[in-house]
């Protein structure tokens, strides 16, 4: 968002640390509300659009509820309800944290380099496990609730 | 002399980087530091750091996971172009690839922020309703 060298030359600085500040103070503003309300129960989340309107879940569905799992520490329950956002977390906490830097410090962390065809195939990947949720011989990567 | 592209150190009257293959031939851009070219504004010493054009891939990925996901594709896609234009060296490209990605996450964002707002509105009237 912030580090963008020679195309964010143009914006003042004073614009950039306003913009960084909001994108910080929402991300902490939504780890707190995230922990405090389970997106299961609360109402406070929207839901998922295409899981409201068509009844089909996303690859995204079950995320924001297990985020909230993990922020309690139930790694199974966050993992029943996306696994796949339980794997991304870590990578998508430090690309994020790794922006965060370059713009609170203008070092980034390590860059974790991905060629192309990766980022093609993690995107096929994201499709695919959307699609494949909503097959009911594969509704184990469906959102699941555990009850414990 | 150091690689104008790779900033590795090669010796002198190498045609080519053993490093990144990049011809060492005199060229309109002088790889020394501290002359006019590409290399100004680099850090001091010779070692330029690596080509890097941001590809907003981190902030693709959460936009298809957590708001839109046809708009966050397409941003994944552009990260994907980004880095593959990189790599083949256009330049340009690349940063053209990477202005869309950040606009496309962007898009995501509004529309995910939209559907929340709307959300909350649609909630606060099913609320009054109730209290009727």
């Amino acid at each position: 968002m912030i580090h963008l060298g020679k195309l964010d030359s143009r914006k003042p600085d004073s614009r950039k640390n306003l913009l960084l500040s909001v994108m910080l103070a929402a991300g902490a503003a939504a780890v707190v509300a995230l922990t405090v309300f389970d997106p299961a129960t609360s109402g406070v989340f929207p839901p998922c659009p295409l899981r409201y309107l068509t009844g089909w879940y996303c690859p995204g569905c079950g995320s924001l509820r297990a985020l909230h799992q993990l922020l309690h520490g139930n790694l199974r329950a966050a993992w029943a309800l996306n696994p796949m956002a339980v794997v991304l977390l870590p990578f998508l906490t430090y690309g994020m944290a790794s922006h965060a830097l370059v713009a609170i410090w203008g070092k980034p962390l390590p860059r974790i380099y991905l060629p192309a065809v990766w980022i093609r195939v993690l995107c096929g990947v994201i499709i695919l496990f959307g699609i494949a949720r909503n097959i009911p011989a594969l509704d184990l990567l469906a959102p699941r609730v555990l009850h414990p | 002399m150091f690689c104008p592209q790779c900033g590795a150190s090669t010796a002198d009257g190498t045609p080519f980087c053993s490093n990144c293959g990049r011809s060492l031939a005199p060229s309109p851009y002088p790889a020394q530091p501290g002359l006019p070219g590409p290399m100004q504004g680099q850090v001091p010493g010779g070692y330029p750091p690596a080509p890097h054009v941001e590809n907003y891939l981190v902030f693709a990925i959460l936009a298809t996971v957590l708001c839109c996901l046809p708009a966050g594709v397409v941003a994944i896609v552009y990260a994907s172009q980004v880095n593959s234009k990189a790599q083949s060296g256009d330049m340009a490209g690349a940063q053209e690839a990477s202005k869309n990605a950040k606009l496309w996450c962007w898009i995501s964002l509004g529309s995910g922020l939209a559907v929340g707002v709307i959300w909350g509105i649609l909630a606060a009237l099913g609320a009054l309703n109730n209290l009727h």
